[in-house]
Order: C-alpha cells, then sequence, then structure tokens
C-alpha cells in the first residue's frame, strides 16, 4: 500500500490474469534461464567448435552414455558428496563450539575476534599444496581444505550475532531477575540464530569452495583426474555433464541449509530481501 | 569493534607468541617432518635466495598483471550489468536473485572450462578471476542502487534536480559506501582466484610456484613463497581498510 | 491577502483501476482555495489522502482528474522548484552531505547562482538557530536538530510556497512546540503561503489560519474551520479558552472520521488500510 502511495502512476490499467503471471518474477526468472539454455543450444549446434563447446541436449546425452555408466567416476562423485558432509559437519561443530566461546564475554571477543579476523584474510588457496603434502592425496586433505575455508565464516557470523543483541533486551532481561547463564541462554543465543545462519550459509559456499578446489588440484585420482581427461581430450560433453552434477550436488547443499534457515528460525526473522550485497 | 585494551592485546601477542614458539620447538625437536614444516630459519633463507632471483619477480608481475586485468573487466562489468538491472524493479526482482543464486555455487566447478576455452596461459586466469569477482561487484551495485530510499529521490525531484544532477548528487553518493565494499570483496576473491587458477593448472605466476615447489618437496621454498603471499595479502588488507576509512570519514 | 495562489479543482485520485477490487479511491473530487499568505493545515485520519493531496499540489503526483494551479500555472504531475518547496515527514536530508552541503546541493538543483549559496544557506540557518551546526553531517545531529534543518533547507530556497508533509511527526512534544513556534514567525516574517499536513489537533490549530477537516477514505473535504489569531503567535495562545473552543471543535468532527477508519482496519473491506 506505501508502494502504491509512492508512485501511483506507474500503476498499470486493468492487468488481467495472463498478464499478471507474466509479470511473476518467478517465471519470468525460469523463462530467463530457459531463454539461455535455448541460446546456449542453438550456438552450440550451428557455431560452436565441438571440440570447446557442447550445445545442452547432447550434454544431458553425455550424462547418461559417459557418466551414468562409470561406476569410477560415480564413485568419485560419491566421496565428493561425503567430503563435503564430512567437512560441513567439522566447520559447523568447530565453528559454533569456538563461536559461542569468543563471543561468550565482552573481553574474549575482543581479544580473540581480531585473531580470527586475521586468520580469514590469509588467501588460504596459497596452502592448498602445503594441505596437499601432509594430508596426502585421498579424501583427508579434501576434508581438512573444505573445514578450514567453512569454518571461519561460521566463527565471525556467531560472534557478530551475539554482539549485536539489543541493549534493552538485556535490561529487560535483567529487570525480570534473569542469571547470566539464563541471558545468554533465552536472550543472546535466540537473537544470534538469524546471523547463524548467515554464517552456515556462507559457510556451505566456502566448504564447496574447498572441496572443489582441492579436487581440482589433486589431478591424480578424484573428480579432478576425471575432469583433466576430459579437458585434454577436446570433449567437452562429458566435461560439461561432469561440471554440471557438481553443481546440482552444490545446489542441493545449499538449499539444503536454507531449508533449515526457514525451518528453524524462531520468530519468523529473515534477513530483508535484497540484502544481497556481500560484507564479508 | 571494541578498543583494543591493554590484557587484550596482551591475548593477542601471546597468541602469536605461542604460535611462533611452537614452530621453533616443533622444528629444533624435529617432531614434525621438515617436509611438513621447515625450520624458520631455513624459510627465511628461501626466501632471501628467492627476492634475488629473476623468476621471482616475473612471476609476481604475471600475477599481478593477471589480477589487475580480471579486476579491470570484473569492475567494468560487475558495474554496468548491476545498475543497468536496477533501472527496472522488475529485472531486479527477476535477475538479483539468479546472480546471487550463481554466487553460492563455487566459480572453481567451472575452472576446467576456463581452462578448455581460453588455454592453459594467464588467459583462463584473468577470464576465472574476473567472472569470481563478476558477483560480489554485480550484487552490491544493485544492493547500493536498488535499495536506494525514496524519500531522497522524491526530495530531490521536489528540488527541481535533474537526471544526471539526482545522479551525480544522490544516487551515486548514496550508493557509493556499498559499491566499494564489493570491489573490496572482489578484488580479493580475484586475488585469491587467480592465485587459486594458478595453483590448479598453469605454465606462470606466484600459484604455479608453490604447486611447483610442493610437487618437488622443496618445503622452504613453498614456505618462503606461501610467507610471501600472506605478508602480501595483510599489507593489501590493511591498505584498502585504511582507504576505505579514510573515504568514509572524509 | 485574498488573491488565491493554490487553486485546486474536482481532484480525485484512485490508486489502481476502477473496475478492480483493489482499488483505492485517497481522494474525491475536492477542491479548495489556498491564498497568499496564508496557512493552511490539512487534517484528517490516516489513510484520508491529505498526503496525496499535497504531492499533488507540489507536483510530485500526478491527479487521475482534476486541476490544480499555482500561480496560474496549471500542474500537472511535474515539481515546480522556482515556486514551491517540500519539507517531508522524515529527514530527507542527505547523509553524505554536511548540512551546509545539503543547503548548497538544494540550492543548485533549484538553479540559483553559485555566489548566493552560502548567504542564502546562512540566512535560513540562522532563521532556525541552527547556523552553528553548518559543518557537521546529519547523523551527528540529533532528531529534532535534523528536522529544524531540514525546515531551513526548505526555507533557504526562499520561494513563495512551503509544503509541509507532517514535518514533526517524528518529534517530540516540546520540540514539536517549539518549531512550531519558529514556524508561526517565519509566517509573519516572510508572508509565506504554507501548507501543512498534519495528525496533531493542538499543532493545526495553533498554526492554521485555516484547518481544512477531512473525511475518512475516499478522501473529501468535511468542513473548513477558521482560526482568527494574528501571527506570530505565542505560546500562550494555547491557554487561551478559544483555542480549547477551536481544538474541541476539530475534535468532534474527527471523531467520527477517526471511528470509520479503525473500523475499517478492524473489520477488513475488500480494499486494503493503509498509505
Amino acid at each position: 500500500m506505501s508502494d502504491l502511495a509512492v508512485s501511483p502512476n506507474k500503476i498499470p490499467a486493468a492487468p488481467s490474469a495472463f498478464a499478471k503471471a507474466l509479470r511473476n518474477p518467478l517465471w519470468l526468472r525460469v523463462a530467463l534461464l530457459a531463454g539461455v539454455a535455448a541460446l546456449l543450444e542453438i550456438y552450440g549446434r550451428l557455431y560452436a567448435d565441438p571440440a570447446f563447446m557442447s550445445p545442452p541436449s547432447l550434454i544431458v546425452n553425455a550424462f547418461f552414455t559417459k557418466i551414468a555408466p562409470q561406476p569410477q567416476i560415480l564413485l568419485a562423485l560419491w566421496y565428493c558428496v561425503a567430503q563435503i558432509a564430512a567437512a560441513y559437519a567439522l566447520s559447523v561443530m568447530f565453528g559454533v563450539v569456538i563461536g559461542l566461546a569468543i563471543g561468550a564475554s565482552g573481553f574474549s571477543r575482543s581479544a580473540f575476534f581480531p585473531i580470527i579476523l586475521l586468520l580469514y584474510a590469509i588467501p588460504q588457496v596459497s596452502l592448498l599444496p602445503l594441505v596437499v603434502l601432509m594430508f596426502g592425496l585421498g579424501p583427508v586433505a579434501k576434508i581438512a581444505f573444505g573445514f578450514s575455508h567453512g569454518v571461519f565464516p561460521i566463527i565471525m557470523n556467531v560472534v557478530a550475532g551475539m554482539r549485536d543483541v539489543k541493549e534493552l533486551h538485556l535490561r529487560a532481561a535483567r529487570s525480570m531477575g534473569a542469571s547470566r547463564m539464563e541471558t545468554i541462554r533465552h536472550v543472546i543465543l535466540p537473537h544470534a540464530v538469524p546471523s547463524l545462519f548467515t554464517g552456515l550459509r556462507l559457510g556451505m559456499t566456502l566448504t564447496l569452495l574447498g572441496v572443489i578446489l582441492a579436487e581440482l588440484y589433486v589431478s591424480t585420482g578424484g573428480i579432478g583426474y576425471f575432469t583433466r581427461v576430459f579437458a585434454e581430450s577436446y570433449d567437452p560433453a562429458p566435461l560439461f555433464a561432469l561440471t554440471g552434477c557438481l553443481a546440482i550436488i552444490a545446489v542441493l547443499f545449499n538449499e539444503l541449509v536454507r531449508l533449515a534457515q526457514n525451518k528453524l528460525t524462531p520468530g519468523k526473522r529473515r534477513p530483508p530481501t535484497l540484502k544481497n550485497s556481500v560484507k564479508e | 569493534m571494541e578498543r583494543p585494551s591493554l590484557a587484550t592485546r596482551s591475548v593477542q601477542i601471546a597468541f602469536l607468541a605461542v604460535v611462533a614458539g611452537a614452530w621453533f620447538f616443533a622444528t629444533e625437536t624435529a617432531s614434525v617432518s621438515a617436509l611438513f614444516l621447515p625450520k624458520p630459519a631455513s624459510v627465511y633463507a628461501a626466501l632471501q635466495r628467492l627476492v634475488q632471483t629473476a623468476s621471482f619477480w616475473s612471476a609476481v608481475l604475471v600475477t599481478l598483471t593477471t589480477i589487475l586485468k580480471a579486476f579491470a573487466i570484473a569492475i567494468v562489468a560487475g558495474v554496468l550489468v548491476g545498475y543497468a538491472v536496477t533501472r527496472s524493479k522488475l529485472a531486479t526482482q527477476v535477475i538479483e536473485p539468479v546472480i546471487s543464486g550463481l554466487f553460492t555455487v563455487p566459480i572453481t566447478l567451472f575452472f576446467p572450462m576456463f581452462i578448455l576455452f581460453f588455454g592453459i596461459g594467464t588467459g583462463s586466469k584473468v577470464a576465472y578471476g574476473a567472472t569470481y569477482a563478476f558477483f560480489p561487484i554485480a550484487l552490491n551495485t544493485i544492493a547500493a542502487f536498488a535499495t536506494m530510499e525514496e524519500r531522497y529521490l522524491r526530495a530531490a525531484r521536489s528540488m527541481g534536480a535533474s537526471q544526471l544532477e539526482t545522479f551525480r548528487h544522490v544516487l551515486l553518493p548514496g550508493a557509493l559506501p556499498v559499491l566499494i565494499t564489493g570491489m573490496r570483496i572482489g578484488f580479493f576473491i580475484c586475488f585469491a582466484s587467480v592465485l587459486g587458477g594458478e595453483t590448479i593448472s598453469s605454465v606462470a605466476g606466484i600459484g604455479r610456484n608453490i604447486a611447483h615447489a610442493a610437487e618437488l618437496m622443496e618445503s622452504a621454498r613453498m614456505y618462503a613463497w606461501i610467507v610471501f603471499v600472506i605478508a602480501t595479502s595483510v599489507t593489501l588488507n590493511l591498505l584498502v581498510y585504511a582507504f576505505e576509512n579514510h573515504i568514509r570519514s572524509r | 491577502m485574498s488573491d488565491t495562489v493554490i487553486s485546486i479543482r474536482n481532484i480525485t485520485q484512485r490508486y489502481g483501476a476502477a473496475d478492480q477490487t483493489d482499488a483505492v479511491l485517497a481522494l474525491d473530487d475536492v477542491s479548495l482555495d489556498i491564498r497568499q499568505g496564508e496557512f493552511v493545515c490539512l487534517l484528517g485520519p490516516s489513510g484520508c489522502g491529505k498526503s496525496t493531496l499535497l504531492n499533488i499540489v507540489g507536483g510530485l503526483f500526478k491527479p487521475t482528474s482534476g486541476t490544480c494551479t499555482v500561480n496560474g500555472r496549471l500542474v500537472d504531475g511535474e515539481p515546480h522548484p522556482d515556486k514551491v518547496a517540500f519539507v517531508f515527514q522524515e529527514s530527507t536530508l542527505f547523509p553524505w552531505y554536511t548540512v551546509i552541503e545539503n543547503f548548497r546541493i538544494a540550492l543548485k538543483f533549484q538553479g540559483i547562482a553559485q555566489a548566493e549559496w552560502d548567504d542564502r544557506a546562512m540566512r535560513a540557518l540562522k532563521a532556525v538557530g541552527m547556523a552553528s551546526f553548518a559543518r557537521h553531517y546529519p547523523e551527528q545531529l540529533s532528531v529534532g536538530m535534523r528536522q529544524r534543518v531540514n525546515m531551513a533547507r526548505g526555507i533557504c530556497v526562499e520561494t513563495d510556497i512551503l509544503l509541509m508533509d507532517e514535518p514533526f511527526a517524528a518529534l517530540d512534544e516540546q520540540t514539536r512546540m517549539v518549531l512550531g513556534e519558529d514556524l508561526s514567525q517565519l509566517l509573519a516574517a516572510t508572508g509565506k503561503t504554507i501548507v501543512f499536513v498534519t495528525h496533531s489537533l493542538a499543532e493545526a490549530v495553533f498554526l492554521s489560519d485555516r484547518i481544512v477537516v477531512m473525511t475518512a477514505r475516499p478522501g473529501r473535504i468535511k468542513t473548513i474551520i477558521n482560526v482568527n489569531e494574528p501571527h506570530p503567535r505565542s505560546p500562550d495562545f494555547m491557554l487561551e479558552p478559544r483555542f480549547s473552543e477551536w481544538r474541541n471543535e476539530c475534535y468532534a468532527l474527527l471523531r467520527d472520521e477517526i471511528r470509520a477508519t479503525m473500523a475499517a482496519q478492524r473489520d477488513p473491506q475488500p480494499q486494503s488500510a493503509g498509505a
């Protein structure tokens, strides 16, 4: 309503139901993506060099002919999923515990938070060869690298969420006779939940990044081996299909965290829409 | 951030001291293999040798130009696309979730395709770094312009501001802090992704040198490179932080 | 004294199309003449369209039908900053500019020569007693100070007509009183024509020459009350029995309209409440 009051002149006269559906962002988004796929199909079929580019239909076909029947590739994908899950579980566990410990008091926060910020500022990718050297070519290095990426945003957002609790709420709790522990349990932690989920989502994105980086770096086995083989044989369709599988895995992991966020945030507090500006 | 007290500073210094002490202790007593953790002295010696070689500086130069090229492309593309999208409310609603959704998928997944399209040289790293940095810049540009409060625009209109004046004096200064944040994040993402690209698959640059030292198991040289990268990154962070503060408190 | 500067003729404002269930008739056939040097308050329940009317006069909205002329010139959804200045409800000072820069930019937008900017800005700031805060950023000021500066920014462009959209709504009662006095003095000193939107009965009576009482949605003019009291008015005016009489008269007129609005909110009609 206030929207209407602001710009009454932009409201179109009597849009039909069809026109309304046409303006629904969701459909338009699907249409946009479908349009891009169609353009890729046309470009891939008519103009592109088949050594570099495949139309989407051939990519789907390649999935069924060159990816799905190969147990080794499926196993590598399965390993990848397990590594992401393991790295993320570790990130959440350590991230929440360390975050709570640092955020619990003003002193620990001002003492340890700068250290976390410093560690977070290190370009971890420069440590990738070292991590692989230390933990070997197997899953351990990939889990370790995913964990080291995922844990920091979770710590930082837990601490930030506990820090930003409203003074008025704290005072209200004190006036009702809440103890320090009760205040943490009933005021500070619930307040930190939306921020925690922000951290969990960012942590998932970065865990995925860490695991994938390590997978691609280790080119003697796992996903990295197959991407290298496909890329070097100038056979783009299975490479695209494999990448597509990984992308779908990444999207599913992200959606899982988003669903948890929607289900578990008390009081239905949501980060405001269109606040996707990236902060840290 | 709270003002650091003496006590909190001493905790931080103690932390660094413990890390440094543990490094010395572990290497002196040889409780960790020198392959994984060489002595600080040998890393220092390796770093000294390294900076005297011509190949060190050529590697730094390759990485630096790659980062700058990628960042420039990302800024131009990100700001243009972001601003164009916010010119229509509908376009913002349709496109913004697509961009933010894509950004939660690691672009690294597509790195093999960049190699396929642009070869193993610096071209693929420029494209990869630019693509990665495009997202935070575009998203922050959209957020900066789309969340501009209507009341400021209405006030400007009531005062008779022209379109250009509104952009110059209302839209742009209002958007600037978020824009600059986007560019800072874009820069460091660019930095990390170029380095990552070089590490995974390349023929030159800092990342390639780290990976090469690791392949040859020359830990001291690898650590020297890592120390160099971390020192550069921390310095850049501090510089950018100071620059941003300077702009804010102007 | 009696020459009309703002002439509102049969203004109707509709949001959404007429045949739609969510269409809202905000203003219904409103006509009003405002004379040079007059202080006119638009008083009415929430959502009665008083802000909409003000925005139409200012040229920020285009009316669905009807006309509005200012100094004989037709206003049709185009602002005319040379004649009309706006002071909005929320502080619309740009947070990225200092107080003085905010004035300069307003004068620049209006096309005033640069040589005059600082003179005019300081004159307006002095009028509200804020000259010493010229180099502060808005965020460094209290809400009351900010709104005072905001008001001064509307004054500094030195237009004949000032449109004020609930400028004091976010302020506390005491600050409101002081700013009201400032405004009354300004009116007496400059002879500006001011149209003022408010919820507050006391504010309306204290400031106005005429109070336009509006009905609940759709907004129509219910009555016009004349407040025959010369400007500048002192706070003592509020202690006079005639002040209370005017205030009570307004309240009696408004009560039914407020009830109607509240009833609509409790038991929602197809048209949504708000605005």
